[in-house]
């Protein structure tokens, strides 16, 4: 007949002792559970088992030795061990061992009451036992009640998972209890990480509470009502750096709050949204590790003053090209110098107030710098806010040309209407004849003669100044999308934890 | 017989009765013009001919500095102002009530006039200071070609946009007013304009409609006064001007009485249906 025994890996590390577990008779095989590591009192053990017998219905009895030498085998140990076989009587009584520096075990399974001499084979089954108690395939009570033949052979391994999961009292022991006994099993290796799990889950509901108390602080200081009056609330929809800190601030509140996720996709996107700002706050450190070394923000202080001269001198230039005859276009010389000085006093205006500003910048990106530790977006918002100051001025210039090349055409259009003596019907939404009076007519006709005439001259402004802002935009392009989908895309964290758990 | 197809008739396919086109009628809508009549009328054209060209002409004398704004202000004043009177005795000739605040609304209208192109002269003076003067000179050209085109002469067509003519006048008076040397020129330029293109077209029609003499006279007088005026300017360009204005004048009413001779319009009843009657009741 063939010994099946079932062994767990965990304990192929253990030290030497008693094999702890279940003897099915009917199947000839035994289900080891636990080693009980030297040194023990008989009694004990005994008592303890029983003990555990009484309260996991589980018939535990102790099967044999086991023997992890690390030493050359001693022939006082194996005696020892045979005299252990007559304390706790079991039949068979089984002796595993393992040797230092052999991948081969020996086993023994020695039988008292038999007559017969003859060598049982011996089959020896590794099992995982941390898996098994996992599968949640253990405990069909219901298919073994049904007394069906079928489910009777083939439950067979069904017993071995079942005495398994319903020796779970046996696990909950580890092996920093003070006991008398000392137990080798699935349980006993890991046990500091699931202690700090342990004391993590203990901490986070205080903790949850505590963010959440202050968030919620943060967001009423938000909402209240002297920071969304109408020029505030504007600004605050402009900068780039409010609507990321907004967006964390949602997300932190979705990750505090304590009400349980209420399926499977709103934990994934906890679970991402949480992994997504670690890793942000990561980058983020890192960055500002590399800014403060070696007096980098005292260079980028130093550097950024003359670049903001540099654009100054170049559009100055630009300008003075627009007052002459650019091109040799046809521009009206007298609108050309206006706008032209316009624009000069504009640049002058900035030039002084960066030169203003230029003692401060370093100790003003220092402290920007800080903010970093944030999260890398965080940054990125605030870098490309600050970029956006900084070449304001040049927006302001697009914005002036355009509104005025607006007001133009918009002038022209209507004018052109009265010239051919027609009028927009805003009832009917077209264009109907109309009869003007002279005076009418007579003003229409000089106004639009006159803006036909200065058109190209605003025209060539909206257009080289709208080239000019395109062009800071394309040079800012970085910024400028992170500014952008800092109200789209970074609001949606990227799938990390989805993408580990598939790994 | 009769003029059917989907009858079987004794006739041989091709047979036409006497009777099959005596529904025919010609030249129903065609009019006996009289010559004189004609010439009248052509008045108009000849009117306004001659208004661009003494518009022209005063443009030229004013850009060489042989005019000074001065005088025509004064004299476009004077007589902006005697014209002002005869309308309004036209006008109560025919018995229209007369009322003060028409009369009030006419000096707003003309305090308007004057503070605008005042106030915007010294802008019209730099308009178009970097254009070539060959380009005003074609733009006008266009502009006041267009205003000869568009004008309303009692034609009933639609092409005519008096409402457009005027201001395509207007616009051409403002590009050569940008030409002149000082502001002041501009702004006597384009009141002039305004008086011989807008105002004096209403003081003719009300003329034409009230004293048809009176008005022949004047027109005459206008277009000597125009001949004479090119003369000084350039005596091949005053015989071009007359030789036009006579055969606007003459030759044109003469062709037209003439190719009416010729005139064979066919009516019957193929033509599509006219709507005679006045449907806009129903409609309401």
């Amino acid at each position: 007949m063939v010994l099946k025994i079932f062994f767990p890996f965990c304990c192929s590390s253990a030290e030497s002792g008693l094999l702890v577990g279940r003897w099915i008779s009917e199947q000839n095989s035994a289900v080891i559970l636990a080693v009980i590591h030297f040194p023990f009192i008989p009694g004990q053990v005994k008592q303890y088992l029983f003990k555990l017998q009484h309260m996991t219905q589980v018939n535990m009895t102790v099967l044999g030795s086991w023997t992890n030498s690390k030493q050359p085998k001693e022939e006082s140990l194996e005696r020892f061990l045979e005299d252990l076989g007559a304390i706790f009587s079991h039949d068979p009584w089984v002796q595993l061992s393992k040797e230092k520096d052999s991948k081969f075990w020996s086993c023994v399974a020695t039988q008292k009451l038999s007559d017969s001499n003859e060598e049982d084979e011996i089959v020896l089954i590794y099992y995982d036992q941390r898996k098994v108690m996992l599968s949640q395939l253990h405990p069909p009570q219901w298919s073994i009640a049904s007394n069906d033949q079928k489910t009777v052979d083939s439950s067979r391994l069904t017993v071995v998972f079942d005495t398994v999961a319903k020796s779970k009292l046996l696990f909950m022991r580890d092996q920093y209890d003070e006991g008398p006994i000392k137990l080798t099993h699935w349980q006993s290796e890991g046990v500091e990480a699931s202690i700090i799990v342990e004391l993590l889950k203990q901490a986070s509901v205080p903790t949850c509470m505590l963010i959440t108390f202050l968030l919620s602080l943060v967001s009423g200081i938000c909402k209240s009502r002297a920071l969304t009056i109408w020029p505030l609330s504007f600004i605050w929809s402009k900068l780039s750096t409010c609507q990321q800190l907004g967006h964390r601030l949602q997300h932190l509140q979705i990750i505090s709050s304590s009400r349980k996720a209420p399926n499977q996709t709103q934990l994934m996107r906890k679970a991402n949204i949480f992994l997504s700002i670690l890793i942000d706050v990561a980058l983020g450190i890192l960055l500002m590790s590399w800014l403060y070394q070696k007096n980098r923000i005292g260079h980028l202080a130093n550097d950024l003053v003359p670049m903001a001269d540099h654009v100054a001198q170049q559009l100055q230039s630009l300008l003075q090209w627009l007052m002459g005859a650019p091109a040799g276009l046809k521009m009206n010389r007298a609108l050309d110098q206006v706008l032209g000085r316009f624009f000069l006093y504009h640049i002058h205006l900035w030039i002084s107030y960066i030169h203003l500003m230029s003692p401060f910048v370093e100790m003003i990106l220092w402290y920007v710098g800080l903010s970093a530790c944030l999260g890398l977006t965080v940054a990125l918002s605030i870098l490309s806010d600050i970029i956006a100051l900084l070449t304001f001025h040049i927006y302001c210039f697009y914005v002036y040309g355009a509104r005025l090349y607006c007001l133009k055409i918009y002038g022209l259009s209507s004018l052109w209407r009265l010239f051919r003596g027609k009028k927009w019907n805003v009832l009917r939404q077209r264009v109907d004849s109309c009869s003007y009076d002279l005076d009418q007519l007579y003003i229409g006709t000089l106004l639009f003669t006159i803006l036909l005439f200065l058109l190209p001259t605003t025209a060539l402004y909206y257009l080289v100044f709208t080239l000019v802002s395109l062009l800071f935009l394309g040079v800012w392009g970085g910024g400028k999308v992170g500014y952008n989908s800092g109200r789209g895309e970074f609001c949606i964290p990227p799938p990390f934890y989805f993408v580990l758990k598939k790994d | 017989w009769q003029k059917v197809l989907y009858k079987r008739q004794p006739f041989p396919d091709n047979y036409v009765d006497r009777s099959f086109l005596e529904k025919l009628r010609k030249n129903i809508h065609a009019r006996k013009y009289q010559y004189w009549a004609v010439v009248f009328e052509s008045g108009l054209v000849i009117q306004q001919l001659c208004s661009v060209c003494v518009f022209v002409v005063i443009w030229w004398y004013m850009d060489m500095g042989l005019l000074a704004p001065q005088w025509l202000f004064g004299a476009g004043l004077i007589s902006s102002l005697i014209g002002y009177v005869i309308f309004d005795a036209v006008e109560s000739g025919i018995g229209k009530s007369q009322s003060d605040q028409s009369q009030w609304a006419d000096l707003k209208n003309a305090v308007v006039f004057l503070a605008f192109t005042y106030g915007f002269s010294p802008v019209l003076k730099t308009l178009t200071e970097s254009i070539s003067t060959d380009t005003i000179y074609a733009m006008s050209a266009v502009m006041l070609l267009g205003h000869l085109i568009f004008y309303d002469y009692g034609a009933n067509a639609a092409i005519v946009s008096s409402t457009l003519s005027l201001n395509m006048a207007i616009f051409a008076s403002v590009c050569l007013a940008s030409r002149l040397p000082c502001s002041l020129h501009a702004f006597v330029m384009v009141t002039f304009a305004i008086q011989i293109f807008a105002l004096w077209p209403m003081l003719q029609k009300k003329l034409k409609a009230q004293t048809p003499h009176c008005y022949m006279v004047i027109t005459l007088l206008f277009a000597m006064s125009a001949l004479m005026g090119l003369l000084t300017v350039s005596s091949v360009g005053t015989v071009l001007f007359a030789l036009l204005l006579v055969s606007i004048s003459c030759l044109c009413p003469y062709c037209l009485i003439r190719l009416q001779l010729f005139k064979d319009n066919i009516h019957g009843p193929w033509d599509e249906a006219e709507i005679k009657e006045d449907l806009s009741k129903f409609l309401m």
